[in-house]
Order: C-alpha cells, then structure tokens, then sequence
C-alpha cells in the first residue's frame, strides 16, 4: 500500500523499489532534455552559461516539441520579442528547473532503490511539483496529448499498445502530485 | 456589471482629457491559457504561492482558465509581467503578456 504522510516539516512517500526507479529516471532524462550542451568549457560554471546564453547562443533543441512546450513564446503574435525574452529568461529558467531537478533526484537516491521511504521537505515542495510537473507535459508531447479529447483517446488505448503504459505513467505521476499538494 | 452605466466623464474629467490617449493603455497583463495536463489543484497552488491570492481567488481564476480557456492572471508594468511570465513558464503554465 502506497503512504503519504507528513509530520511537521517532512512528507513521507512510500514508493516501491520499481517506482522509485521509474521516477529517478523519468527526472534524469527530464533533466536532461534541459542540460544540454554541458560539453562546453564552461560547463558547470553558471555564470558563463548566462553570459553564453544572452550574446545569443542557444544551447537548447527548439525544434523538440517538449523543449517548446516548456519554453513556449511570451508574445504570441510576436516571434522577435519572444526571441529576445527566452534570450533573457532560458538560461535562469534551464538552472533553476535543473536545481530543482537535483532537490528530486537526491531525495530518491537517499531511499537506496526503494528501500526506504522518500524524504520530501515541505520547504521544497515546490522544487517536486514542479519537476513532477515538467515531467508529465513532457510525457504529454511525447503521448500527443494537446487536447482533452487525445487524453481520453489515448486513456481508451488497448493494454499492448506501448502508449498505454506511458499514458499509466503519466496518471501515476498525477497522483503522486494530488497526494502531495494535500499535504502542503 | 458595475459601471456600465457611469456617466461617461465623471468628476475631474478635465485631467482625465488632459492626459494622452494612450495613457488608459499602458497597462500590461499576463494570460494563462488552458492546457489539458496541469492539474486543476496544482494550477490553483501556483496563483495562490506565487503571486498570493487566497484559495478564493486562485481557484476563481483556475476555474476561469479551465472553463474559459484562459485568465488573466495579473496586471502591471511590462517589466512586472514579464517577471510573472517567466515564473508561471517556471511553473510549467502555458503564459503570454500582452497590453491590457
């Protein structure tokens, strides 16, 4: 049985070995989408990358849907100004999603594989949902899912159908994030 | 609704006037618009921990986007609301601005 239970400052998530598994590498490929080119020299030293970043260079893959969903345009009717605000935010945004990513992965490795239960401060709540978050749009655009009806259409899907699993996954991570938005 | 019936220039129209047309439009908005994968109470814990609403008003606005297919969410400055964009794409909502 699945637990969710907060006492004070902590939440206590019980996930099976198997989940806890699952969600540590649905997060490092999430994170990964958005570290990009960390080959560079200057990987690692943050203030570079901005410096990198606002003369222009891009590190990002915008022709990935997902990387579109997650840094979609400011100014709809205007592509040039949407171009100078992602210039201006995508760097700050890549580190903080990445930040938060990190708050994620390091209290699922604290569980040894599953073994005990995850360690969720309410202080970094946020920095979950969040990543919880990310990770679901990203497995929307990866399902197809732009529309209520292509949810439904992919809930009907048979069970041998690949998407189906990827779409349990998905709701999984919805109630993982229902749970824990009741014990903020 | 409320002041559809306002005489057209109440008091002090005179500085009213005397202002540029465009001065009454120099405010901007932040838009979130629907999707269908943000949950509904994790939308309302975003417009209640970031910009501090009350669970009221944060769920009057959820259920705004939800059923209208979009809100505004905020209005200021344009430097404001790109902040407000910035942090609701940080949230993984769907935002824009725009001149309101």
């Amino acid at each position: 049985m699945r637990d969710f239970k907060r006492s004070g400052p902590m939440i206590r998530m019980k996930l099976t070995d198997y989940e806890a598994t699952l969600l540590e590498s649905l997060v490092e490929q999430f994170a990964g989408l958005l570290e990009a080119d960390e080959q560079q020299p200057d990987a690692g030293d943050s203030f570079a990358r901005w410096q990198a970043e606002l003369s222009g260079n891009d590190p990002l893959d915008h022709t990935d849907p997902v990387i579109n969903r997650l840094f979609p345009d400011a100014y709809p009717q205007d592509p040039a100004a949407s171009g100078e605000f992602r210039r201006l935010t995508q760097a700050r945004q890549r580190s903080n999603r990445l930040g938060e990513a990190e708050v994620v992965l390091s209290a699922l490795r604290d569980t040894d594989g599953g073994k005990h239960p995850v360690q969720v401060r309410v202080i970094e709540l946020d920095s979950w949902l969040k990543t919880l978050s990310g990770v679901r749009l990203s497995l929307a655009v990866r399902l197809g899912i732009s529309t209520p009806d292509d949810a439904e259409e992919i809930d009907a899907l048979p069970e041998d159908d690949p998407r189906a699993y990827v779409y349990r996954v998905y709701e999984w991570i919805a109630y993982l994030m229902e749970n824990l938005l009741g014990l903020r | 609704m409320a002041g559809e019936n306002a005489p057209e220039q109440p008091g002090g129209a005179t500085a009213v006037s005397e202002r540029p047309a465009e001065s009454a439009l120099t405010g901007w908005v932040t838009i979130v618009w629907d999707d269908p994968v943000n949950l509904m109470s994790y939308v309302t814990h975003v417009f209640s921990a970031y910009f501090g609403y009350p669970e009221e008003k944060a769920t009057d606005l959820m259920l705004q986007v939800h059923n209208n297919g979009k809100a505004v969410v905020s209005f200021g400055s344009h430097e404001q609301m790109e902040t407000d964009v910035d942090a609701m794409h940080g949230y993984g909502l769907w935002a824009t601005l725009e001149r309101g």
